[in-house]
């Protein structure tokens, strides 16, 4: 017979559990009613402006602490005789700059239930958003687009970025291993029925930043438009093998 | 000295290194306008960045200039296909000239002999 006491926390928690659930249930939505984020998406300008290649709302001065900022000038100092980026040897920018960036290229969302993947066409960037099946921490590790899960609250997902890698290589946002990323996406219909894809940013890195950032990126639907390969390497890797033939015929 | 020729060194030994694409920074991207004409001998449209290098005859005499170009992606969204440029083709280049004045630039854009632009 099960003690009175444990009776009582196992029915208290019982009652929890359930008032949790009705919670969850008010604030998120049955699967088929959540918006489908499926296809190829480009950079949404609004009109009158260029665009938002790097957000809106993004901050004219980032607050970097003074070491972060050392880290940042001794990187800068290194790349600024040939003008080297990540970029130019075929390395992707990784998250942020993947997603409010990606060079102006569109971007694929590929939606299922449990997984959400988004492929930049730029460099071929994919993420992995995991719905409701986080790997075990053992089984992460750091990468320049981190480790994604996502929840849906009502009609937005929200979407948490962790273990990246400190990259003070990003042009707009740099950041360090202790990042953590969220992000807010929210489908927009306008009056014309053309579909926007809103995406709200909150990065905190208490290592490299005394404040949060933020930013705001938007993007187009583009019906019928079909994502690029974006093999990089390959003229690099013709050119070697150019070399090698020479020294075989040497 | 000694760092230069590590660096020379490097670009010898890796070949990789020296077919490394750079920012676009180096080029003017204000001027808009600036066109250039010559006889192809490379276009490698590529990703991340299209080489295209040019017999170009002016003032200075006939030289090959390269110059740096959109992505492979952005040429085709842009109307480029296969078979458009060919090595003795003639072509005009809307290209943003280096800030520095050397030879070279940015091809924003292509005009092919027959007035076809991508």
């Amino acid at each position: 017979m099960s003690h009175p006491a444990r009776r009582l926390a196992t029915s208290h928690a019982a009652a929890l559990s359930m008032a949790l659930g009705a919670m969850l249930v008010s604030s998120d939505l049955a699967a088929n009613e959540r918006p489908d984020f499926t296809g190829v998406w480009g950079v949404y300008r609004e009109p009158g402006q260029a665009g938002g290649g790097f957000g809106f709302g993004a901050p004219e001065t980032l607050p970097l602490r003074p070491e972060a900022q050392a880290k940042i000038d001794e990187y800068n100092a290194l790349v600024a005789p040939a003008q080297d980026t990540p970029g130019g040897f075929c390395l992707g920018t990784g998250m942020p700059g993947s997603m409010l960036g990606s060079g102006g290229y569109p971007m694929e969302i590929v939606q299922h239930e449990d997984i959400i993947v988004v492929i930049y066409e730029a460099h071929g960037e994919i993420r992995h958003i995991h719905i409701g099946n986080r790997a075990p921490e053992e089984d992460l590790f750091p990468d320049r687009n981190g480790y994604s899960v996502g929840r849906w609250e009502g009609d937005k997902l929200i979407v948490e970025t962790t273990h990246l890698k400190e990259a003070v290589d990003q042009r707009r946002y740099p950041h360090s291993d202790q990042a953590r990323i969220v992000e807010e996406y929210e489908l927009i219909t306008n009056d014309d029925a053309s579909k926007v894809l809103v995406a709200n940013m909150t990065m905190t890195d208490p290592v490299f930043y005394t404040e949060p950032i933020t930013a705001e990126k938007k993007w187009s639907f583009l019906p019928g438009v079909r994502l690029l390969p974006y093999e990089c390497n390959e003229p690099t890797w013709e050119e070697y093998l150019d070399s090698l033939r020479e020294q075989a015929a040497e | 000295m000694k760092r230069l020729m590590i660096l020379l060194l490097a670009a010898v030994l890796v070949p990789g290194i020296t077919l490394a694409h750079h920012s676009a920074s180096r080029f003017d991207l204000s001027v808009r306008d600036n066109e250039v004409s010559g006889i192809v001998k490379v276009f490698e449209v590529a990703n991340p960045h299209t080489k295209i290098v040019l017999e170009i005859t002016n003032e200075k005499g006939t030289r090959d200039v390269e110059f740096e170009g959109h992505s492979r992606n952005n040429y085709y969204r842009s109307g480029w296909r296969i078979g458009m440029v060919e090595p003795g083709d003639r072509v005009t280049l809307v290209a943003a000239p280096t800030r520095d004045g050397s030879d070279g630039g940015y091809a924003l854009g292509v005009i092919t002999e027959d007035g076809t632009r991508f």
